[in-house]
């Protein structure tokens, strides 16, 4: 691969261009997102966000940061569980995903303990030892340089901090990787054009999947970022991977 | 297994969440606990789970590596007692009874205990807001006598079969008969306690001459 480009699903961009896309890609099913989730994974992604809620160890005082916070899922639970003397920040680099989140918080009656930053992974506007825990659900594939926004990640970690990296991954088994493609790749896209009316975005959903380094590989590049007692836990046969680091 | 537990929490603290929505003292008791964190264990199976409270209800999370520091009071206990707390029965009595162990700040787990078993849903507000007022209270009224009715019956059923299963077929016998029996009982044990004890004093001293014997 040159180095100027990248990957944007199985397409071959330059770097510089693959925010834009990305950031197109999340305009356009914003609005829908959470109906998509819902009826994509058959509502199982809210238990694999409960287990990242489990995993995350978060106490009353705590501060967060959740990065491609998307629609608010869990910055609405740590917002609860951190209280009044806690700070959840739900950070997103696109405009469109933050303010259904916003909207969504405060709808729930969230609003004293959370911030709302739009942020680049890769280079967060944070003072270093910032957090206790750091979650980013479902938003690293779309980063254009992982290893940077994972050591960006470590940067703003307090130490004894967490962060989880909660993730589609690669299926433990043979079969279960061929029914996952045959869904993947024929029903989605049709799911996307029927419900968002936008097709070509859960293409890429589909195929920024399979780009995504599988289990081993991302355990080695959050190693590699400076976080130890790296773990991962597959879940639903390891279509989705919960990688937990703390940095010591 | 954690993901079958985690389901069951999620739809435990839907249902939690759901019935202290529909009682008007909930907000009030909740913000009394909001902040403070009770931690479950039980024996067996072997789970852990961390009740958090908030103004705005309860989280339910299963604990994958218990700490103490995690919680303000940890209780410990088997399936059983869980079922009896529950239900209803109060902390101090399960404690003295020693079927409960509680560590930390035990007022949290009275008005988490109180939280549940004190909730008084407002059906009859539930209804209007589907049904309209006149028909909700009716509906209401309805309701009530039937589960006055239901509750009466259930009395007399159980003094009925307490009465012929104990004086009548006497398949049973009555709180007196059973403390009594319970009492000699405990004299017995502790009759052959003392039994044990002597015979094991007569069996030292037996040995003790024995070894005097091949000494001399």
């Amino acid at each position: 691969m040159d180095k100027r480009t990248t990957h944007f699903g199985y397409q071959e961009v330059p770097v510089e261009e693959k925010a834009d896309r990305v950031a197109q890609v999340f305009h356009s099913v914003a609005a829908r997102y959470d109906v998509m989730n819902d009826l994509m994974s058959f509502g199982v992604h809210r238990l694999w966000k409960r287990l990242t809620l489990e995993r995350a160890g978060v106490r009353p005082g705590h501060h967060v940061l959740d990065i491609a916070g998307g629609t608010g899922d869990l910055a609405l639970k740590f917002s609860r569980l951190v209280g009044p003397r806690g700070r959840v920040v739900l950070a997103d680099i696109n405009a469109s995903m933050l303010r259904v989140g916003r909207d969504k918080l405060l709808d729930n009656g969230v609003g004293d303990n959370v911030e709302y930053v739009q942020a680049n992974a890769e280079t967060l506007p944070f003072a270093d030892n910032s957090f206790d825990c750091i979650t980013i659900a479902f938003g690293l594939r779309n980063v254009t340089d992982k290893d940077a926004a994972l050591r960006s990640m470590a940067r703003v970690l307090k130490p004894g901090g967490r962060l989880l990296v909660l993730e589609f991954s690669k299926p433990a088994s043979a079969a279960l990787s061929r029914l996952y493609d045959e869904y993947s790749f024929r029903v989605l896209p049709r799911m996307g054009e029927w419900v968002a009316q936008d097709g070509e975005s859960y293409r890429y959903l589909a195929e920024s999947i399979r780009m995504h380094p599988d289990q081993e590989t991302l355990k080695a590049m959050m190693e590699d970022a400076g976080l130890e007692r790296v773990e991962y836990t597959n879940m639903t046969g390891g279509v989705v991977a919960l990688h937990r680091g703390i940095k010591l | 297994m954690p993901v079958m537990f985690t389901t069951l929490l999620a739809s435990a603290e839907t249902l939690i969440n759901g019935l202290l929505k529909h009682d008007p003292a909930s907000p009030s008791r909740l913000a009394q606990l909001a902040g403070q964190r009770v931690s479950l264990r039980l024996e067996r199976p072997a789970l852990a789970v961390l009740v958090h409270f908030d103004t705005h209800g309860i989280t339910l999370l299963s604990q994958h590596d218990p700490d103490e520091a995690d919680s303000d009071v940890v209780v410990e206990l088997d399936a059983e007692t869980l079922g009896a707390l529950l239900g209803g029965e109060r902390v101090e009595a399960l404690m003295f009874a020693g079927r409960l162990s509680v560590r930390g700040r035990t007022h949290v787990l009275e008005r988490a205990s109180q939280l549940l078993s004190d909730l008084e849903i407002d059906w009859e507000a539930e209804l209007a807001h589907w049904l309209g007022d006149m028909p909700a209270h009716s509906l209401s009224q309805g309701l009530r006598r039937l589960n006055r009715f239901g509750l009466r019956t259930r009395g007399e059923l159980q003094r009925d079969v307490h009465e012929y299963l104990t004086e009548e077929a006497r398949l049973l016998p009555s709180r007196t008969q059973w403390e009594i029996a319970r009492e000699h009982l405990t004299q017995l044990g502790l009759a052959t306690d003392r039994l044990e004890a002597r015979l094991d004093r007569l069996v030292r001293e037996i040995e003790r001459r024995r070894q005097e014997e091949h000494a001399s």
